[in-house]
């Protein structure tokens, strides 16, 4: 009777205390959006403030007639196919390829790190003694345009495996990154798009983060070209006066897997057109 | 004889006196030293933010211009934007290690 006693007892302490795992934060997430957008439908988030702004949708789906990223998915197509010096191609890293973006970010438990694409493309042509490519800009922008468009349609599904307590430290890691403030503007992430998404911040209106993820890279008619996901990381942090982190170092990686979990359920729609 | 002594000595005095008001007001000028010594504060401060990933965006900047401005020797000016980055080094630092903890704000209802 008193081990039962003690079993219940510990068990209701430990339900109080249990931390919310990743789908409690995203069912959080999605439960403050649908408030804050009741007509918005949960599929629609994938074109971010275009589904909340229809001013901005209608300019939007004028540009996406002539999308200007196309020249990118070309140039990217083409270095899909061409093989590398050694004879070897993109095709020998990535079997399943060229539709594999829905495959990153994942836990890797070999190296012990969040997986991302562009750091799985370097990965590619470094083992076949190829230069790799910049994080931000340049030509890394083409294949990850091809990649994501061949991608397009497939489900983001992020898994936080539970045989690696090591995933989950990096998701938290993550986690808190988005929610810490940073910057002389003493913003977080969650600042402009959780407390105030929908708002505007100078013209501009705050997009929710589920679906913040699937439409990457981007054209940002602001960049005059493609860019991708951590380089908008740093623009970010440079927004509100904080000194950007390493594109692909640990702490955007995190950042990343944190963010695309929040999107699971939702189709990629890459590459994308952004003001 | 002794006038000329007592004008001399009272000169020196005052120009003494003068001299360390001038310090107390604040009003000395600062010299090479001291904007060697402002800068390496504000490198400092600097490192310290950097350390907890909690470095301002122009921290670096205001200390490349008051670095650029002791080699122009306009030391005060150093010392000024020397002090900027310090205070930001130290704001970045503290801005990190208070949020050690995560906290989930209200506004996000689990």
């Amino acid at each position: 009777m008193k081990t039962i006693l003690i079993t219940l007892a510990i068990l209701a302490v430990s339900a109080v205390t249990a931390q919310a795992g990743p789908e409690e934060d995203r069912m959080a997430f999605i439960k403050h959006y649908k408030a804050r957008f009741p007509s918005v439908p949960r599929e629609e988030y994938v074109n971010g403030a275009y589904a909340i702004d229809p001013i901005g949708r209608e300019n939007w789906e004028a540009i996406e007639e002539f999308p200007p990223y196309e020249p990118f998915i070309d140039a990217g197509q083409a270095m899909w196919e061409k093989p590398f010096a050694n004879g070897k191609g993109y095709k020998d890293c990535f079997p399943d390829g060229p539709a594999i973006a829905h495959q990153y970010p994942h836990w890797d438990k070999g190296k012990g790190m969040v997986m991302t694409l562009p750091l799985a493309l370097n990965e590619c042509l470094q083992a076949n003694g190829e230069k790799p490519l910049k994080y931000k800009k340049g030509p890394i922008n083409n294949i990850l345009s091809y990649i994501a468009f061949q991608s397009r349609g497939k489900v983001v599904n992020v898994v936080v495996p539970d045989d690696d307590p090591r995933a989950m430290a990096a998701f938290e890691k993550g986690k808190k990154f988005y929610f810490t403030r940073r910057g002389q503007l003493n913003f977080s992430c969650a600042t402009c798009h959780v407390q105030n998404t929908g708002l505007k911040v100078r013209t501009e209106i705050l997009s929710p983060s589920v679906g913040h993820v699937t439409h990457w890279p981007v054209y940002r008619s602001k960049w005059g070209t493609v860019g991708t996901l951590h380089r908008r990381f740093s623009g970010c942090n440079n927004n509100i006066r904080a000194k950007a982190l390493q594109a692909q170092g640990e702490e955007y990686r995190n950042l990343e897997y944190f963010l695309s979990y929040l999107s699971n359920g939702l189709e990629l729609n890459g590459p994308g057109a952004r003001k | 004889m002794k006038s000329k002594y007592l004008i001399i000595m009272l000169m020196l005095t005052f120009s003494l006196v003068a001299g360390s008001a001038a310090v107390l007001a604040g009003d000395m000028q600062p010299d090479a030293a001291a904007a060697m010594d402002a800068i390496a504060k504000a490198e400092a401060a600097r490192k310290k933010a950097a350390s907890v990933n909690g470095e301002w965006r122009d921290t670096g900047k205001f200390i490349k211009q008051a670095e650029e401005a002791a080699k122009a020797g306009d030391y005060s000016k150093a010392v000024k934007l020397a002090n900027k980055a310090e205070a930001e080094g130290q704001l970045g630092y503290e801005q990190q290690v208070s949020q050690s903890e995560l906290k989930i704000p209200s506004y996000l209802k689990y």
